[in-house]
């Protein structure tokens, strides 16, 4: 009801925003802090498969090569060169978005079921590689031991260190943020929605995608920085082709292209693994699989999307913020 | 929402601030938290969930038990708790899980944590948090050599044990070509250069040796490459474990190899998988194994009573969690405490008599549980007498040979 | 090397017979049914559970699971599969990934993650001499099944009404509605018959995979890069690319060991960039 009258007020989106930023720092209160942080780090993972699923149109099964790749990258710095870990995640970053060129320009020329094919094909073979290189990344065993370094401040309990990684991960948020109200992601929601016709309007269409695709896999690159910094290792796991399937899983929980309703999915999805964890429940999938069933069946439009959905519908008249916020119904609408 | 999280944020400062008024008192005393908890961390839902799983926790439980039995009054713990998790085989699951386990959940031990990448993110934690980790389930001879740790101990089996036993037994035993395929992931690759060294050491040769996809359902251009090798090999040598070995051993069969002269033997076997493929499959098939549950009276009497209670037959995993569990409970009853600088101190250079590990002593300079390993073959259905029979103990490998002979000098605990 | 591309061949079936029926699905209801692994793996356990609990033999259930396990695919687009079509594929993607996840955990849950024991059939148990080299009776019979069992379905498209029905509304959708051509009364028993098909994948594999719960999961993804190389919706495409990919990993494994992993990747990856829709697909029917 209050966010009902929020909602109407015109502010609902400041008032979200504080809230959503109080939720962000108290968390480590409230929630055991390690699990926090994989929150706050699958939330901006799931924020960059959005950037693409949700306002591009481009579904990637292979993201966990950003993510894991950064880990990777990210851990190599840190436990060699003995930098200071923001350094680190950085330059974690900046080789996934150089990783992500190649692998781009090959792969926004095709869509669909096509272009998440060829994506996934692409993180295998980054899978096969880090699997392979043992000398550098551990391979089976993971890259071990990866420090947490920052001048000399002591970082090694997990509470402290989530307000240290936090920052990186609502910088990249933010980043998401205004990548999708600047005019590059409106030119990318109308490539969404249909591509020859911005194609037709002189929009240089796999151009575009291939800024958001490089754009998306720097966010995911620096979740996964921040990751494998707060686990103090990387390993196969987060390059494997089930990474990839977790985040566009926790998009879809939250709600597509609402870019905040992954944070949510990924917090239910943490959550539930970490409850799984010690539930003494061991088929999980039972669980996870029909989670998944009731939303697609139910909840199309995810947790987020549907509370948005039935903000919007009860309040008149619309301002215009919130229709440019409700790029999505073309999903729901027959191909 | 916000509201909520106002709330409950005001609630956890309360909680915290409780927790730390109530934390410096506890510090002098011998049993911290008044109670001593032993955590089993391992995967209870994935593939390795039928070798230790949920059945390694009642294991555990019966440590428990024979301890109180054993010392009644005198323990040096009244209350002792069995906690557990599971990892679902994800490194960073175990990771979270394993500090929760210590911070929240009193745990005092973590014990199997199976998969190499899994036990090395725990004995980070075990490290940094100074608790005691004893690890049985991953096979990798890291765990104690550059990963190594003062707080971390290696209990059961290893790749080392694994390939050096079948391989050098077995080439003494006249089967002196061999072909190796192994799949292609660290473990894999750490049983095949042990494998070759003990094969070589031993007198033998490695005709060829071929990585295999993991996972794999289709081993037959390996079937069929192995007769054709020149020179002919006596035995092929399989690292596959549970799904792809059982792929592996049906094609094998399928090829009638045996009758082409063309042994098996295998580095790694579970209980579960003769099960799985029925004994006439793997007949006459050698590998080491840590334990076996037939082996004589002793592990059989503890079988029994495993038996009684889970309706199974416990594999050599069960049982090597059983066994750390008590001797980690004995070194807190010698210490009188469950301090970890002091139970380390008690555990390193014990020796150790049980029905698992015999003639066994913990090397103080690595943390590794040297005892008898036994080299193993499983036997045709005409001799299985009764149900999980299916092995018959070929050799004990004395302790002394059966791990590596000198500590790795990489690792510094 | 010749023995070599036998066996190829003889893994490719698999592959074949799988990638035929993902790509009937497809071309009828546009679904990317992901829970094919997992009604692959419930053939083989329908199989186990057969000779475990009924007694009866490989060859019964050879005639019995995938018929079963066709009807329980009916009923499943019936009541699911149906609601979600219409809408963006991505729905049915993930429903069927949950359906997988769900059916994969709950055989865990009875059956444990082991393998479970399933003998080959006495009658195939000796090898064949096959001229230049003997190869087991059983993967001779495996091929041949399944090579009857494509050369079998070839026919009904191309010759039946029915069948022609069905290949025109899979390769160009439109146009056959186009052509007042009730599609949607096909969809259901095709969807049928496509989970038919992997069952009795799932069937024929009992005696020689490993029977467990994780069987179709290791399988699918491979089988999904099969279907995408030979073009998803085209027929003919995935059989051949099943066969094709048999072959090429094969021999992969003969002479690269260590690329064999990735081989299938590497060539959807090439195959998807020099022609964007597969070898044998048409571009527009995804754009």
């Amino acid at each position: 009801m209050i966010l009902t009258r929020l909602a109407r007020s015109g502010r609902g989106g400041w008032l979200l925003l504080v809230a959503g930023l109080v939720a962000a720092f108290a968390l480590p209160w409230l929630i055991y802090p390690p699990v926090a942080l994989d929150i706050a780090c699958w939330a901006l993972f799931a924020a960059s498969v959005d950037l693409l699923l949700g306002f591009t149109g481009l579904l990637s099964f292979g993201h966990a090569a950003f993510w894991g790749g950064s880990a990777y990258c990210t851990g190599l710095i840190a436990l060699h060169t003995g930098m200071p870990f923001p350094v680190a995640i950085a330059g974690g970053a900046v080789f996934t978005a150089l990783l992500a060129l190649p692998i781009g320009f090959l792969s926004v020329r095709l869509s669909g079921i096509y272009f998440a094919m060829v994506t996934l094909a692409f993180a295998q073979m980054i899978y096969f590689v880090a699997n392979q290189w043992r000398d550098v990344t551990g391979g089976e065993n993971g890259l071990q031991g990866i420090p947490r370094e920052l001048f000399g401040l002591d970082l090694s309990d997990s509470f402290f260190f989530y307000y240290a990684g936090l920052p990186f991960v609502l910088a990249g948020l933010f980043a998401a943020w205004r990548i999708v109200r600047s005019p590059f992601g409106r030119v990318l929601v109308s490539i969404r929605a249909n591509p020859d016709r911005a194609r037709a309007l002189g929009y240089p269409v796999d151009r575009y995608k291939l800024q958001a695709f490089v754009l998306s896999a720097a966010l995911a690159g620096t979740a996964g920085g921040v990751f494998s910094v707060g686990h103090g290792f990387a390993s196969l796991e987060g390059v494997y082709w089930t990474t990839s399937g977790q985040a566009v899983m926790m998009v879809i929980l939250g709600g597509i292209g609402t870019l905040w309703g992954g944070a949510i999915g990924a917090a239910l999805i943490v959550q539930l693994q970490d409850f799984l964890a010690t539930a003494g429940f061991a088929e999980t999938g039972i669980i996870t699989g029909t989670i998944f069933i009731v939303v697609v069946l139910l909840f199309r439009r995810g947790i987020w999307g549907t509370a948005r959905h039935l903000l919007i519908t009860r309040r008149t008249p619309a301002t215009p913020a919130d229709v440019a916020a409700e790029p999505k119904k073309s999903v729901d609408t027959p191909v | 929402m916000r509201v909520t999280g106002w709330g409950g944020c005001l609630a956890a400062t309360g909680l915290l601030l409780a927790g730390c008024g109530g934390g410096p008192g506890g510090g002098d005393e011998k049993i911290s938290d008044g109670k001593v908890v032993l955590a089993v961390l391992n995967d209870q839902s994935g593939i390795y969930a039928d070798t230790s799983g949920r059945q390694t926790i009642e294991a555990v439980k019966m440590a428990v038990t024979d301890f109180q039995a054993k010392y009644g009054d005198k323990a040096a713990s009244k209350t002792i708790e069995v906690k557990d998790a599971d990892h679902q085989n994800k490194p960073e699951i175990a990771n979270s899980k394993a500090q929760e386990l210590y911070d929240r959940q009193q745990a005092d031990v973590i014990l199997d944590v199976p998969t190499s990448s899994a036990a090395f993110a725990v004995a980070t934690i075990a490290k940094n948090k100074k608790k005691v980790f004893i690890d049985v389930g991953a096979a990798s001879t890291e765990l104690e050599g550059k990963q190594c740790n003062k707080y971390t101990f290696h209990y059961g089996y290893n790749s080392y044990m694994l390939a050096h036993g079948t391989g050098a037994e077995v080439t003494k035993d006249g089967s002196k070509n061999w072909y190796i395929v192994y799949p292609d992931y660290a473990f894999g690759q750490d049983m095949q250069k042990t494998f070759s060294a003990a094969i070589k050491e031993a007198g033998g040769t490695v005709v060829a040796s071929d990585p295999t996809p993991f996972p794999n359902d289709n081993f037959s251009t390996f079937l069929l490459k192995a007769p054709n090798l020149d020179p002919k090999p006596q035995v092929i040598g399989t690292m596959q474990a549970g799904g792809d070995l059982v792929n592996l051993v049906k094609q094998y069969n399928e090829y009638k190899l045996r009758d082409k002269g063309v042994g098996l033997a295998v580095g790694l076997l579970a209980l579960s998988d003769i099960h799985s493929l029925g004994s006439d499959a793997l007949a006459g098939t050698r590998y080491t194994d840590m334990w076996y549950w037939n082996a004589d009276e002793k592990s059989r009497a503890w079988a029994d009573k495993f038996h009684a209670k889970t309706g199974k037959r416990p594999t050599a995993n069960m049982a090597a969690n059983y066994s750390a569990a008590l001797q980690y409970l004995e070194a807190v009853q010698r210490g009188g405490t469950d301090n970890s600088d002091e139970v380390v101190k008690q555990l390193e250079g014990h020796k150790i008599e049980d029905m698992f590990a015999r003639n066994a002593t913990i090397r103080a300079q690595d943390h590794l549980l040297l005892h008898d390993a036994y080299l193993s073959e499983v036997k045709p259905s005409s001799e299985v007498k009764e149900p999980y029979d299916y092995v018959k103990v070929l050799k004990t490998i004395p302790a002394s040979e059966a791990f590596q002979p000198r500590p790795d000098p990489a690792c510094r605990l | 090397m010749l023995q070599q591309a036998f066996n190829g061949l003889v893994g490719g079936a698999f592959y074949a017979l799988l990638a035929l029926g993902l790509s009937v699905i497809f071309g009828m209801l546009g679904v990317v049914n992901l829970a094919h692994g997992a009604f692959y793996m419930l053939g083989a356990f329908g199989a186990f559970i057969a000779l475990d609990a009924f007694g009866l033999n490989f060859w019964i259930a050879l005639l019995l699971v995938p018929p079963l396990l066709g009807v329980a695919g009916i009923v499943l687009e019936r009541l699911f599969i149906r609601r979600l079509t219409p809408l963006d594929p991505l729905y049915n993607f993930l429903f069927t990934f949950g359906l997988a996840l769900i059916l994969q955990d709950l055989v865990k849950r009875e059956y444990g993650v082991s393998s479970q024991p399933y003998p080959r059939p006495q009658e195939l148990d000796g090898t064949v001499d096959l001229g230049l080299f003997t190869y087991p009776a059983y993967q001779v019979f495996v091929l041949a099944v399944s090579v009857l069992m494509c050369v079998a379905v070839w026919l009904v498209l191309t010759r039946t009404r029915v069948g022609m029905i069905v290949r025109a509304a899979t390769e160009r959708p439109e146009l056959t509605r186009g052509l007042g051509i009730d599609v949607g009364r096909w969809v259901t028993p095709v969807f049928g018959f496509g989970i038919a098909l992997a069952a009795f994948a799932g069937v024929l594999a009992a005696p020689m995979r490993a029977v467990n719960p994780l069987m179709g999961a290791d399988l699918i993804i491979t089988v999904f890069a099969v279907v995408v190389i030979g073009g998803l919706g085209s027929v003919f495409g995935s059989v051949a690319a099943g066969f094709a990919v048999g072959l090429v990993s094969a021999l992969g494994n003969l002479y690269v060991p260590a690329l064999s992993q990735i081989l299938v990747f590497i060539l959807m990856a090439v195959v998807l960039l020099w022609r964007p829709a597969g070898l044998f697909g048409r571009e527009e029917a995804f754009r």
